[in-house]
Formats: structure tokens, C-alpha cells, sequence
């Protein structure tokens, strides 16, 4: 590290200097290599789970008492489960539940924190007392064992399962879209507009929001992959989706388990798709946390 | 060290001479028997349940009056010996059954064992004392007692309403032990009595529950054994590769499933491997009541849809067996026989010809490729529930039926079979005694509790009583397999396959027989003994 | 700061009478109740048979009849008797609560060992491939799932050394039940020590960019020193925050690994006591976390103030 400061380097650092949106995105992968990667390995997911259909060379549900367990071969390329259904197929339709689930409770959880938090942040008085007490209460437990008595009490199904692991999520968001709306209301242009007439709810919609949207997203995609997680580790509980829909973790649970041994192409191929899928989303969640928040910006 | 040999010398000594000359090897005393548990047993009081889970670790606490042979696989009227009856007598028209007792046998706390606890445990059974059982499941086997009275301090009588020659096969299940009259239903489920071989000691929920020997057991010089001590893992794959690891003697009562056996085979050569039926089938239950299902013709395409070869080919690796209501021979004794079965309809090898009819069935209902019936198959969120009901619903495919799988915690699965919330359930019923009064009347009666579907038939009622009463095996035999064919080809609860598992142990546990037609009665656990 | 603390104490009791009403109106939410599930275990459901159970347990009476036994009963200390045992359920838990917090704290122990020296390293060498490496490794620690993580671990386990590496028999003394969690207690804290290394390595960078590195850079302080000393000296204060959190939020991990590893602890068992609809149970221990995680913010707070003057609590 020099011990003068190159004022260049630094320019060059933040991206003075890129043009376009072609520009931008080399400059992107240049500049986040680690999140190029990960915006890769994301998209290939989002691929598999939007064109599942022609993608999976087998009906994911489709029993066949010929291939139990069979190990991975040219029609099998990842082996069959013990029912004969393709795990390959079976991966690439789980991506389509992994996503739903991951993209689904961020969104809900997130759009509901938003609400919160800026109703919360704009209004204040009693409306911010008592949301942040309920938030407070919504904190006091760890996010898996709220998941977990929220999965039991809805019962197991896609939605319920969506449902359980937004909940948990939105105190998160509100906390954080709160504090920024508490700094934002104080800004001059906030206060112009207060000036001009504009009514509350307009001025929390069109000023105040777009301003919450760079936190928003940096939590969001942080929040993704820890619903990806969430869902296949209810769903190992017991808790989560139910067969025979093809989800990761369900897949990998008790009854994969048992087959750990005699037929490991189980256990690894949907472990290795939720951790490449987290691990995807973890690399893309980091850079564009390096993007849109100065302060942590390298 | 020394005294601890001269027991051990003792005991041999007896043993062998008990034995007489065929004794080939002198049993060792001492030890502990180490045991994995699945999951916490829901209680420690075996009248109250209807599961593994409480009756193999708690069956040594008890004596019954007469049990099955604990050496014979095979459990027939013929292996029955004495337990806590010296001996047994049947009055002419075999209406009063009539049982001398052994003196001198103690309770685990000290108090005499005498005719009046007989009496009393078959009168809580019938509901008869003020102390009552919360759960009861077995109260239908005793349709037919009208009760039981202490003749003395050592004899009993069982009054019967009519004549029923197999009634004495119920008593010597592992579910009928003798309860104690002084203790409380609570105390017996928390902290159990009784006059068997070993003493309960602790049960940790999610941990452990252990046992040791009594050592004023009647039976002189047994147990063998010094504790038996249960470890509870839930994940059946930790369990397993716990036993192949050497932590335990054995594993649990028929835990070993058919694909998990290959691998402890491989992993550990030298462990005892016993696969044997476990008299519990997987079946359907149909709700009669909801349409389209209350019409037979409807339920009777369904049943014929199902492969059942294919069931057996994936989820027993082949090795599951074909049958009606009650296990075949030669692991069971009164189930139809292969040539038998073929006439049944559903059980024609020939699956396409199956399904064409029940496809022209479905047509004639109105239901074709455009028009397909949907419905819900209910089951229990457990794996060896869950299985069979996804390739169920890849069957009924091929009879117009678009089937979606609907799982239930398995907390609320009886609940919601007794509150008929269902069309199609997938289910597994285990029956406790190879016997057809204990099937027929538990499972398929008017009224009966675990008659989920409700299946009420006066003609077969009449024939149940029919066989009930016979003697003769071969004449009742042709009675009972009538009666299962009827109730197959009724869909009363249609039944996919019978169930093998297998039961595993070190070469060192010496002296254990798993039993081939039911997994519910043979581990009293007295004679075993470990050769360390 | 006094009263800073009576105000903090009061929206604490606030909290927990709050989560008290939640837990247990979502319980009763669940499908199926006690009654229900142990009547599952004798395969049928008898109505008449059932009522008399459910009105045995109380659970024929109003809810907030019932809401109101359970917290002037929890409020004296007697948390009453588990359903699924019928024993009391402070004896249930009480001896499984130790296990998880000696698991915890190991995980921590060894997540704060490895996240914080790797954390400065990649800061200190931000950019290189080293840098690289680590924030991969670290990131891998946040994606792949604990239960998969446990079960591979178990794999290898059983098949290279013969050997399983979880709970069956309690251990005899101190050091061997420190061995059979060393295990486990790395599984988990592979996940909390990618946390706090990517936590430390954002904290470093920002406090390197600071002025007054700048200025003992200029005034000759060698690289080292201002990276060791200055650099880490004020980087620990986010940290020691997430830590705090972590230690709460590490129950949520040990929910799995107690499960794969067949720990008796205090997280598996809420699995089971949930599954079985052991309201009692569940109630307090949900409780007992709560207590737990609200008290731990309520130190990190404090710590906070103490390890960084220019805070102060007025109200």
C-alpha cells in the first residue's frame, strides 16, 4: 500500500470514466470479478427455472420402478431417487421452488418492511411506538426457530412455506428503511416539498421512497440466499414443502438420507444446487452491496 | 471379580441343566444390552398404545399370562407356553377359559402378585374400573369377553359370550401383559410395575430410556442380562451408521429397511441380519362417503389401476409381499395363497388388462383423457408413508385420475382419518397377533375404532363370527379367505403390499429370534445374553 | 445513562410480554393439539376418550383463561409438566440447557478464532488472491447448508475412520463431553465464523481509509503497526456487536446440528416438543430464548457505550 494517494487509481476505482450501459457492465466485471461470477452462476439458475420444461430431460415426478437408485448414467445423469424419478430433472424443476421461495418471501417480507418502515419512519407518534415494539417482539427470536413455529402453525405447503420465512424478514427491512426515512425527511428537498404543498403520501411515495430503494436492494439480495437456506432446512426438519414437489431440501432430507451410502448421488448433487445457488446469489449480493452503499464500498 | 464368576458359574450350571442335554452353549450373566430407540416412546404403558416405540423396550417389564415362544419365529396357537399362568383349561364349548397362576411372584415393589391384578387389568381394558386408561386401542379384541373373575388368589376365569377357541392367541401378544390393580394408569405410564425380567429405571425424552434386571425375578436365573439401555436417535440414517460404527448390540425392532440393509451387510459383514414380514401392510383407505368414492364401481377401478408389482419392485427391492388382509405363508399362517389371490380381482399379474377394464370402468362414469377425475391422496409426512403414495399417484394416472399428493404432519393424521377429512388416504395397519379374530375385529368390523373407513358389511360380520368359532385351521382357513377376498374386492381397505424389514445385531447378542408374523410379541428379552 | 436503562428495562418487559402473547396464540394456531397426537400413537381417536384428555390438560377452558394460568404460573417459577412425559417441565429442560450453551459457546469460540485473524488478513491484503481465496472460503461457510455440511461430515466419518462422531451415551467428565462437541461445534461455527470474518474485514477496511490512519501513516508509522494496532483497536466495535448477535442467533444452527449429531440439547429439543404440539414446553423454552436474546442486545448495547466513548445515553 502506497503512502501517498493516487488520486487516478481511486477515480479509476470508483468508475470515473465508463461509458454506456455495455461500459458499465465491463466495468462491473472488472471491477467485481468475484460478483461477474456470481451474477453467472445466478442467471444459469434462473435459466433452469425458467425454461425447466424443455431443460429436463424427465417428467421430475414420474415414477419408474426399472431405475430405483440407479446410478448416474447416460439417462440418468445424476442417478435416480428410490422411486426411479431423474434427479437431474428433479434439480432443475427444484430450481423453479428454490426461486419461488427465495424470491417470493423476499418480496413479501420486503414489501411489507417497506410499508412498515416508512409509515414508521415518516409518521413517527404512536403509529412508530407501536411498530417498534412489534419489531422488537418479531426480533427477540432467532429467524430459524421463528421459521420454524411459523412452518408448523401455517402447516406445510409452497405458500405457508413463503409466508414463514417472509415473516422473519420483515423487521430487518423496516429497521433499516426506518433509519433512512428518519434521515431523509430532514432533506431539503423533502422539506421543499413539504413547501410546496405536496400531500404526506406523496412525498413519501415519490421522494422518499426511490431514496430507500439502494438500501433496499443491498438487503434484499441478502436476504435471498438466507431464504434459499431457510426453506431447505425447514423442509430437512420436516417442515417445509411437501413431496412430491422437487424441492433441494426436501430432496436431501430423511429419506435421501438414508441412502447416503449405498446412493451418495443423492445427498451431493442437491446439496452442491443449493450451495451453488446461495453461493451465487451470496457473490452477486456482495458487489452490488459495493455498489449502491458508499460506506462499504472498497 | 470372583463372585461376579461364581453368578455367572451359577447360572450356567442352572441353565444347562434346565436345558437338559441339547444346551449347546453355557450362557453367560452380565452386560448390558445396548439398543437404538427411533424416537421417544409415546408412553411407558402398553395397554395404551398401539406402537413399537413403547412395546419393544417396555415388553421385559411385564409378564403376560401366557406368551408366544420366545425361540419359535413362527407364532401360532401351537407356540403358545406359560408365562404367569402354570397352566391353562378350556370348558367344553370353549365359552370359559380358565388359568391356574404361579405363586409367590412379586410386583417391581415388593407387593404380591395374586388373580385380583388379572382381574383387574381386563376390567380396565373393558372399562369396567373407576381408574380409567386415556387411550384404550385394543378394547375391540375383547368384543367378546364378558369377564374375567379370581377364583382364588390362583386361579382366573375368562367368561366368554360365545364359544372362540383362538381368544387365548390375543392373550399372549406382547400387548396384553398383567398390570398391576395397586398402581395408577398415570404411574404406569411414566413409571411402569410390573412382575417381568427387568426394572424400569429412566426415560429421557430425545435421549435414553434404560432398564435393569430384577434381580428377584420368579424365573430363577433369569434375566441374563444386567440392563438394557435404549438410545433414542430420530434420523434413521445416523442410527444406522451408528450400529455399523459397533455403538450398539442391535438395532431396533425391524428398523433396517430393505435398501438399508445392503449397505449394513457391506459395512459390517459380521452383524446378524434377520428379514422377516412384519405383518404390516401398506393399504388404501377410501372415504365411502364422499363422491365420486361412494360408488364401488369407482373404488373398484381404482384398486385395479395399482401395480402392485411395481410398489413391490421399488419399495421392497422386490422383496415385499403380495397379499390380502392377512400375511400368507410362509411367514404368516391364514393368508390367501398365491393361486388363491390371482382370482381376486386387482391381483391379475396381467396390470394392462387390469387397467383397461377399470379404464372402460371410469369411461362408463363418464371420466376419459379430457374429462379426468381429481382428487387428494392423504397421507402421513413420513417417509414409508410418503413413498407409496407418490407411486400410488403415478398409478392412477393411467385411470383418468389426477391425483395430488396431500401430506399431513403426522401429529394430525389419525385425527383427521376419524374426522373422515379425506378421499383417499394412504396408511399402514399393523396388527398385533397373527390372527384372524384380531384382524377382522379390529380392523374391518361395524364400529370398531381403528375401522377408519367404516366399512360395515352384516354378511361378512356373520362370517367373522363363523370362523371366530371354529377349530379346525384347515375349515376355518377356507372361511377367513373368503372374507379376504370380499373385502379386497370391496375396497374396504385395499391392500398394496405387506411390509418385510429386517432387525440386525452383533454375533455377541445370543439367544434373540425375531418372529416372522408379528413384530409386536417377541421381546420378553429374559433368555438373551451377551457372549463378550 | 440510568435512566436511559430504566426506559431500555421497561421496552424489554414490553417485548417479552408481547412475544409471551405471540408464541402462544401461534400454538394454538397449529393444527392438531396434544390430544390429537397422543391418541396418534394408539392408532385412532376416540372422541369421548378425547375430551376427557383435553379437559385432564385444560385445554377445554377459554384461551385467555389459559394464557393466564400459564403466565401467573411462569411468573412464580413453575412452568408445569410436559405433556409427552408428564413430568415437570423445569426438569426436562433445565439439564438440557447447559449442553446447548457449552456447544454455543464452543462455536463461537472457535468462529471468533478463525473469523477475526482471517478477517484482518484479508482486509490488510485486500485485493490479492489471498483475499480472494478467503472471502470464498468465507462465503462457502455462508452457502452450503449445516445439515448437508453434518451429514457429509458423518459420511466420511463412518466410512475412513470407522468411527461416528455423535452423542449416545452421556460423556463422564468435562473434558470428553468437550471432545464429542468439538465436532459439531466446528459445523456450526464455520457459518458465524464467515460472518464475523467478513464483518471484521469490512470493519478494517473502513477504519484504514480513516483520516487518522492516514495521519500515522504520514507521520512514519510502519504498515504493520498501523494495521495491527490502530486498525483493529477500532474495527472491533462492530464486530463485538455481531458476535453478540450471533451468540443469540447461533440457537438456530444448533437446531440442525443437535438434530444430525443427535445432541440432547435444548434446540433439538424444541424440534420435537414443536412437533408434538408439548405446548408447555415449547412455551417456556420460546420464552427462555427470547429472555436470552433480548438480554444479549441489552449487553452489546452496554458494551457498546463502554468500548466507544462518543456514544452516550440521553434520552
Amino acid at each position: 500500500m502506497a503512502a501517498t494517494i493516487d488520486h487516478d487509481a481511486e477515480l479509476a476505482k470508483a468508475g470515473a470514466g465508463v461509458e454506456g450501459k455495455w461500459g458499465a457492465f465491463l466495468y462491473f466485471c472488472r471491477r467485481y470479478p468475484l460478483g461477474a461470477a456470481g451474477g453467472v452462476i445466478s442467471l444459469l439458475f434462473v435459466l433452469a427455472a425458467i425454461f425447466a420444461d424443455v431443460i429436463a430431460p424427465h417428467d421430475p415426478l414420474a415414477t419408474n420402478a426399472a431405475a430405483s437408485l440407479s446410478a448416474p448414467d447416460q439417462s440418468f445423469v445424476m442417478g435416480a431417487d428410490m422411486m426411479g424419478r431423474d434427479v437431474y430433472s428433479r434439480i432443475i424443476h427444484g430450481a423453479r421452488i428454490s426461486l419461488a421461495v427465495g424470491i417470493g418471501s423476499t418480496l413479501l417480507g420486503g414489501l411489507l418492511g417497506v410499508i412498515i418502515g416508512l409509515m414508521s419512519g415518516y409518521l413517527l407518534g404512536w403509529f412508530d411506538l407501536v411498530m417498534q415494539r412489534i419489531i422488537d417482539i418479531m426480533q427477540a427470536l432467532p429467524l430459524l426457530v421463528m421459521a420454524l413455529v411459523m412452518a408448523a402453525s401455517l402447516g406445510p405447503s409452497l405458500e405457508n412455506t413463503i409466508i414463514a420465512i417472509s415473516i422473519p424478514l420483515i423487521p430487518q427491512v423496516a429497521r433499516v428503511i426506518r433509519s433512512n426515512t428518519l434521515s431523509l425527511r430532514e432533506m431539503p428537498f423533502v422539506e421543499a416539498a413539504q413547501a410546496l404543498g405536496m400531500s404526506e403520501f406523496r412525498i413519501a411515495i415519490r421522494h422518499i421512497l426511490p431514496n430507500t430503494m439502494a438500501p433496499f436492494i443491498v438487503l434484499a439480495t441478502a436476504q435471498l440466499s438466507s431464504a434459499i437456506l431457510t426453506e431447505a432446512s425447514l423442509s430437512f426438519l420436516g417442515l417445509g414443502i411437501p413431496e412430491p414437489h422437487p424441492s433441494w431440501g426436501r430432496m436431501l432430507s430423511e429419506s435421501a438420507a438414508e441412502y447416503v451410502r449405498t446412493a451418495p448421488w443423492l445427498v451431493i448433487f442437491p446439496g452442491i444446487a443449493i450451495s451453488l445457488a446461495v453461493f451465487g446469489t451470496n457473490l452477486l449480493g456482495d458487489a452490488i452491496r459495493d455498489l449502491l452503499d458508499p460506506r462499504q464500498r472498497n | 471379580m470372583i463372585r461376579k464368576f461364581s453368578i455367572c458359574a451359577a447360572s450356567a450350571v442352572l441353565f444347562a441343566v434346565s436345558l437338559g442335554a441339547g444346551a449347546a452353549l453355557a450362557q453367560k450373566s452380565g452386560g448390558t444390552l445396548k439398543v437404538y430407540h427411533r424416537g421417544t416412546p409415546p408412553s411407558g404403558s402398553i395397554h395404551e398404545e398401539a406402537t413399537n416405540s413403547t412395546l419393544s423396550p417396555y415388553m421385559p417389564i411385564f409378564n403376560n399370562l401366557v406368551m408366544y415362544d420366545q425361540s419359535k419365529p413362527t407364532n401360532s396357537l401351537d407356540t403358545i407356553v406359560p408365562d404367569l399362568a402354570t397352566k391353562w383349561t378350556w370348558n367344553e364349548d370353549k365359552s370359559k377359559l380358565t388359568f391356574n397362576l404361579n405363586t409367590g411372584v412379586k410386583w417391581h415393589d415388593g407387593k404380591p402378585f395374586t388373580a385380583k391384578d388379572v382381574v383387574c387389568t381386563w376390567d380396565m381394558l373393558q372399562g369396567k374400573r373407576k381408574a380409567k386408561f386415556r387411550k384404550n386401542p385394543r378394547k375391540s379384541w375383547y368384543k367378546n369377553l364378558d369377564k374375567v373373575t379370581a377364583d382364588s388368589d390362583t386361579q382366573v376365569t375368562f367368561h366368554l359370550k360365545r364359544s372362540q377357541p383362538a381368544f387365548i392367541a390375543l392373550l399372549a401378544s406382547g400387548y396384553s401383559p398383567v398390570y398391576p390393580c395397586h398402581v395408577s394408569p398415570r404411574k404406569m405410564r411414566t413409571n411402569p410395575i410390573g412382575t417381568g425380567p427387568f426394572k424400569f429405571v429412566q426415560l429421557k425424552q430425545n435421549e435414553f430410556v434404560k432398564f435393569e434386571k430384577n434381580e428377584n425375578y420368579w424365573k430363577e436365573g433369569l434375566p441374563y442380562l444386567d440392563a438394557i439401555e435404549w438410545t433414542i436417535i430420530k434420523s434413521r440414517s445416523t442410527r444406522v451408521l451408528a450400529f455399523i460404527a459397533g455403538r450398539f448390540d442391535m438395532t431396533f425392532n425391524v428398523d433396517v429397511t430393505i435398501p438399508l440393509l445392503k449397505d449394513v451387510k457391506e459395512q459390517a459383514p459380521n452383524a446378524v441380519c434377520e428379514l422377516r414380514a412384519t405383518n404390516v401392510s401398506t393399504n388404501l383407505i377410501v372415504n365411502q362417503d364422499k363422491p365420486p368414492f361412494n360408488d364401488p364401481d369407482i373404488r373398484r377401478a381404482m384398486v385395479m389401476s395399482i401395480d402392485r408389482d411395481a410398489f413391490i419392485k421399488i419399495l421392497g427391492h422386490g422383496q415385499t409381499i403380495k397379499s390380502g388382509a392377512l400375511l400368507p405363508p410362509p411367514n404368516g399362517v391364514w393368508g390367501m395363497e398365491p393361486e388363491f389371490l390371482k382370482t381376486v380381482a386387482g391381483y391379475n399379474p396381467d396390470v394392462n388388462a387390469n387397467r383397461e377394464k377399470a379404464r372402460a370402468i371410469m369411461k362408463s362414469k363418464g371420466y376419459d383423457e379430457n374429462n379426468r377425475l381429481k382428487v387428494k391422496v392423504a397421507t402421513r409426512n413420513i417417509a414409508i408413508y410418503r413413498d407409496p403414495a407418490v407411486i400410488l399417484i403415478d398409478h392412477l394416472k393411467s385411470i383418468y385420475v389426477d391425483a395430488e399428493l396431500e401430506t399431513v404432519e403426522t401429529s394430525n393424521w389419525h385425527a383427521k382419518v376419524a374426522r373422515k377429512d379425506y378421499s383417499v388416504g394412504l396408511n399402514l395397519t399393523g396388527i398385533g397377533v397373527d390372527d384372524p379374530d384380531a384382524m377382522f375385529y379390529e380392523n374391518y368390523a361395524c364400529g370398531s375404532q381403528r375401522n377408519y373407513t367404516g366399512y360395515c358389511n352384516a354378511d361378512l360380520e356373520k362370517l367373522f363370527e363363523k370362523q371366530s368359532m371354529m377349530e379346525d385351521v384347515e375349515a376355518r382357513k377356507k372361511v377367513v379367505w373368503e372374507i379376504d377376498k370380499k373385502l379386497q374386492e370391496d375396497a374396504a381397505r385395499p391392500i398394496i403390499f405387506n411390509n418385510k424389514a429386517a432387525t440386525c445385531w452383533h454375533p455377541h447378542v445370543k439367544n434373540f429370534t425375531t418372529m416372522t408374523n408379528s413384530v409386536y410379541n417377541g421381546w420378553r428379552l429374559e433368555e438373551v445374553w451377551l457372549d463378550k | 445513562m440510568t435512566s436511559y436503562l430504566v426506559r431500555r428495562f421497561f421496552l424489554m418487559l414490553l417485548t417479552l410480554i408481547g412475544m409471551s402473547i405471540v408464541i402462544f396464540l401461534l400454538l394454538r394456531l397449529m393444527p392438531g393439539n396434544i390430544a390429537d397426537i397422543m391418541f396418534d400413537s394408539a392408532g385412532f381417536v376416540d372422541p369421548a376418550e378425547k375430551a376427557a384428555l383435553e379437559k385432564e390438560l385444560g385445554l377445554d377452558l377459554p384461551i385467555p383463561v389459559q394464557y393466564w394460568e400459564w403466565i401467573s404460573a411462569l411468573v412464580v417459577g413453575d412452568l408445569g409438566f410436559s405433556y409427552v412425559s408428564e413430568m415437570p417441565a423445569i426438569d426436562e429442560l433445565a439439564p438440557r440447557i447447559p449442553i446447548t450453551v457449552k456447544l454455543a459457546l464452543m462455536a463461537l469460540g472457535f468462529s471468533v478464532l478463525f473469523g477475526l485473524p482471517l478477517g484482518v488478513i484479508s482486509a490488510v491484503r485486500q485485493d490479492t488472491m489471498l483475499d480472494y481465496v478467503l472471502r470464498v472460503i468465507s462465503l462457502s461457510g455462508l452457502s452450503l447448508p449445516s445439515f448437508w455440511l453434518a451429514l457429509l461430515i458423518l459420511m466420511a466419518f463412518v466410512t475412513y475412520l470407522g468411527e461416528i462422531p455423535i452423542y449416545t451415551d452421556p460423556p463422564d467428565n468435562l473434558w470428553d463431553e468437550l471432545l464429542l462437541y468439538t465436532i459439531p461445534a466446528a459445523a456450526v461455527g464455520f457459518r458465524t465464523s464467515a460472518i464475523i470474518m467478513r464483518l471484521t474485514r469490512s470493519s478494517m477496511l473502513e477504519v484504514l481509509r480513516q483520516d487518522y490512519i492516514r495521519t500515522a501513516r504520514s507521520k512514519g508509522a510502519t504498515d504493520n503497526s498501523v494495521n495491527y494496532y490502530h486498525a483493529l483497536k477500532n474495527a472491533v466495535l462492530p464486530v463485538t456487536t455481531i458476535i453478540g448477535f450471533e451468540a443469540a442467533f447461533l440457537i438456530g444452527g444448533l437446531i440442525i446440528t443437535e438434530t444430525v449429531f443427535n445432541i440432547p440439547g435444548v434446540a433439538h429439543f424444541l424440534v420435537e416438543a414443536i412437533l408434538m404440539r408439548d405446548y408447555p414446553i415449547v412455551q417456556n423454552l420460546v420464552m427462555f430464548i427470547a429472555v436470552v436474546v433480548v438480554l444479549i442486545n441489552f449487553i452489546v448495547d452496554l458494551l457498546y457505550a463502554v468500548l466507544d466513548p462518543r456514544i452516550k445515553y440521553a434520552d
